[in-house]
């Protein structure tokens, strides 16, 4: 009972209005303070702990979900004012899709009435200077949610300063075979042909003829053998030049297709050129800057098929036991103060090393 | 932060799916929380009579940021200095309560209780900077042999090594004398059957003795090692890349053909399939570049401010992983 009182008087007084403008303020100055230090780049959220939270609060499933809504509305502010300039957030995978129809239909439903909305706020968007990106699988959503989703990206695609992707439906697995299958796609386009000044044919005509005249004034002073193993590096050279990028093993298997290509087959790019760099280019975060920080809530330890091969290098991963509807500043501000105190560190161990290399090469 | 009356507000609104509130209503709600207009806007409006204030206010502003940002940092370094301390002592209590005595029937004893185990286990290892040399592979070497030798104990048939450099994939044949000498120390006689093999190197299986070969479904079980190392991870997907590329300018392959379970395929087949835990021994998670494809489902476990290998990590892994509460004690 006792509990009971004070906790109404405590939220009595945390939403007194001199109360609440200290906090805002509090918040401004926190805010303002990390950004003083570095600040992480990309930032990833794995949203969950919307249901558990519903449940245990005993409300409906979709209040919880719009509660995290309002929690993302509050990170994000965050994120935004401490410098960050890349937010993904991780808000429906495709396995998703097996919740009840109910729930998808309703997270779906609250999907489309928030970006319309953000739509009748257009210029009010762009003090943020925020842009919107949708990341996934579009062939899954419905078309009317595909709309908003469209009309929402092209409001804001202008804006450069800040950009929020959105995750829907995603999952990583997904998105790393996409990036294999475009990155195949682009490889087998044949190359467009060079336009250049010179024809092959004629310079082999020449060479033929300047062949048949040097043969016809060599042939009586020097022995035929000569004139036979010259007559072969011609063959070869030939051979060779008429595809050169095509690798060794293309021109065999060539010839098993049948002459379906006469004289002049496709030059492709030499598959051996791919690199990690270029299936990257590929992801859905192509051009983005590397993922600094992972944040995972509600105590699960695990990356559900979430941004992996974003997040397998040096990412700092942290995965925090409140759930999303709960996180905030207090709870978001000590995992980037941590984050600052390693880079920090990290930097000054860097330093010492070098130093202490430097001091030793002195001493020599 | 938004003031609780517009809380309110804002949630009638949402209940009734926008239908509350006007957007014209809806922005006058938001206006006191935007941040100013971009300068191309301020420009065009008259500029403030302050004159040299707004520099001034500006620089105590900064000021004021930086003193806060000094004594944020302050507390926290005293904070974490505190909280390293606290895991340490922490984790030397669970060292002196659960230690293994190289007895697998105590660690039997400590497992027994778990509803689950781990089929395939996995672990991150790291070579030690300053040690790059022989004794830097030795302690790296003698830590793997340990994990096994609790992994033979507790009976996970699987047990996967990332190590970022990849060093102990040069070591294959000594590797497999090591783990084999101490899983004598720990069993006796009558060590589990044991393989040891990385991506793309022939296996070594019970350091190709023959005398040992018919322990294969000894009573001691059976043990496979895969030692991984970056190049298992972004390169394979890269090659993989690259082989369906030339099969597809050969037309053996049409790009439509790619699919999720073709790659998932290759990639089980060409290094491992999804590991069940993933347990760190460094102080935060960093997977270092361990295999992508493959940690999409895994459980990862580690302990904070923790540094080095420890039974007592291994042990309430397991604990984790199965959802079980660590009592005090055995």
């Amino acid at each position: 009972m006792a509990s009971m009182h004070l906790s109404q008087i405590r939220r009595w007084l945390l939403q007194s209005p001199p109360v609440e403008w200290g906090i805002m303020q509090l918040r401004e100055l926190l805010i303002g303070a990390l950004r003083q230090g570095s600040i992480p780049q990309h930032v990833a959220f794995v949203m969950d702990g919307n249901r558990r939270f519903a449940k245990s609060h005993g409300i409906e499933t979709v209040e919880g979900h719009n509660l995290g809504f309002e929690a993302l509305a509050r990170v994000l502010e965050v994120c935004y004012k401490s410098g960050v300039k890349v937010v993904t957030v991780y808000a429906f995978s495709i396995a998703n899709f097996k919740r009840s129809k109910y729930e998808v239909d309703a997270l779906m439903d609250m999907a489309k009435v928030k970006l319309s909305q953000l739509a009748q706020h257009g210029d009010l968007l762009d003090r943020y200077g925020a842009c919107i990106r949708v990341l996934g699988q579009r062939e899954l959503i419905k078309d009317d949610v595909l709309e908003a989703i469209d009309r929402a990206v092209n409001m804001t695609a202008k804006n450069k300063d800040a950009i929020l992707n959105i995750c829907c439906p995603y999952t990583s697995h997904d998105e790393m075979t996409t990036a294999i299958r475009d990155t195949v796609i682009d490889y087998s386009r044949p190359l467009p042909s060079q336009q250049r000044s010179f024809s092959e044919s004629h310079i082999t005509h020449t060479i033929r003829s300047r062949h048949l005249s040097a043969g016809t004034l060599k042939v009586r002073s020097h022995s035929p053998s000569s004139g036979a193993t010259s007559d072969t590096e011609e063959s070869i050279s030939t051979s060779s030049t008429l595809h050169p990028d095509s690798p060794p093993g293309d021109s065999m298997e060539g010839e098993d297709d049948g002459p379906k290509s006469e004289g002049f087959r496709d030059t492709f790019p030499d598959p051996e050129t791919i690199t990690p760099e270029i299936l990257n280019d590929h992801m859905f975060t192509a051009g983005l800057p590397p993922l600094d920080l992972l944040v995972r809530t509600s105590g699960v330890e695990r990356l559900s098929d979430f941004m992996l091969w974003q997040c397998h290098q040096d990412t700092e991963i942290v995965f925090l036991k409140c759930l999303w509807p709960e996180f905030d500043l207090w709870t978001f501000l000590p995992v980037l103060v941590e984050w600052q105190w390693k880079r920090r560190n990290g930097l000054e161990r860097e330093k010492g090393s070098r130093g202490g290399i430097e001091k030793l090469i002195k001493m020599a | 932060m938004v003031l609780s009356k517009e809380t309110k507000i804002y949630r009638q609104d949402v209940r009734e799916k926008g239908a509350f509130l006007t957007p014209q209503q809806r922005e006058d709600l938001l206006k006191p929380y935007l941040p100013d207009p971009p300068p191309t806007m301020v420009s065009k409006a008259p500029m403030p009579r302050k004159g040299m204030t707004q520099p001034v206010r500006s620089f105590a502003i900064k000021q004021l940021h930086l003193f806060v940002f000094t004594i944020m940092h302050l507390l926290f370094s005293v904070y974490i200095r505190i909280r390293q301390t606290y895991h340490v002592l922490w984790n030397q209590i669970f060292a002196v309560l659960y230690y293994h005595h190289k007895a697998p029937e105590l660690i039997k004893q400590d497992v027994k209780n778990l509803n689950r185990l781990p089929g395939h286990m996995s672990v991150i290892l790291e070579l030690k900077g300053e040690e790059r040399g022989t004794a830097g592979v030795e302690s790296l070497m003698d830590d793997l042999a340990e994990i096994s030798a609790w992994c033979a104990c507790v009976g996970i048939p699987m047990l996967s090594v990332y190590e970022r450099t990849g060093i102990l994939k040069a070591y294959l044949p000594s590797t497999h004398r090591t783990v084999t000498s101490k899983l004598h120390a720990y069993f006796g006689r009558n060590i589990p059957s044991l393989q040891v093999r990385a991506p793309h190197i022939p296996s070594l299986l019970n350091g190709g003795s023959s005398e040992e070969l018919d322990h294969l479904d000894s009573p001691s079980g059976h043990l496979s090692i895969l030692l991984l190392s970056a190049e298992d991870g972004r390169s394979t997907l890269v090659d993989l890349t690259k082989t369906l590329s030339e099969m597809s300018q050969r037309k053996k392959l049409s790009p439509n053909d790619i699919s999720l379970d073709l790659v998932d395929a290759e990639i089980t087949e060409s290094v491992m399939g999804e590991p069940d835990l993933l347990v760190l021994f460094g102080p935060n998670v960093e997977l270092q570049g361990y295999p992508p494809w493959q940690v999409r489902l895994t459980e990862i476990f580690h302990v904070q401010d923790n540094t080095g290998v420890g039974y007592q990590i291994f042990l309430r892994a397991l604990h984790s992983f199965a959802k079980a509460q660590m009592r005090f004690g055995r």
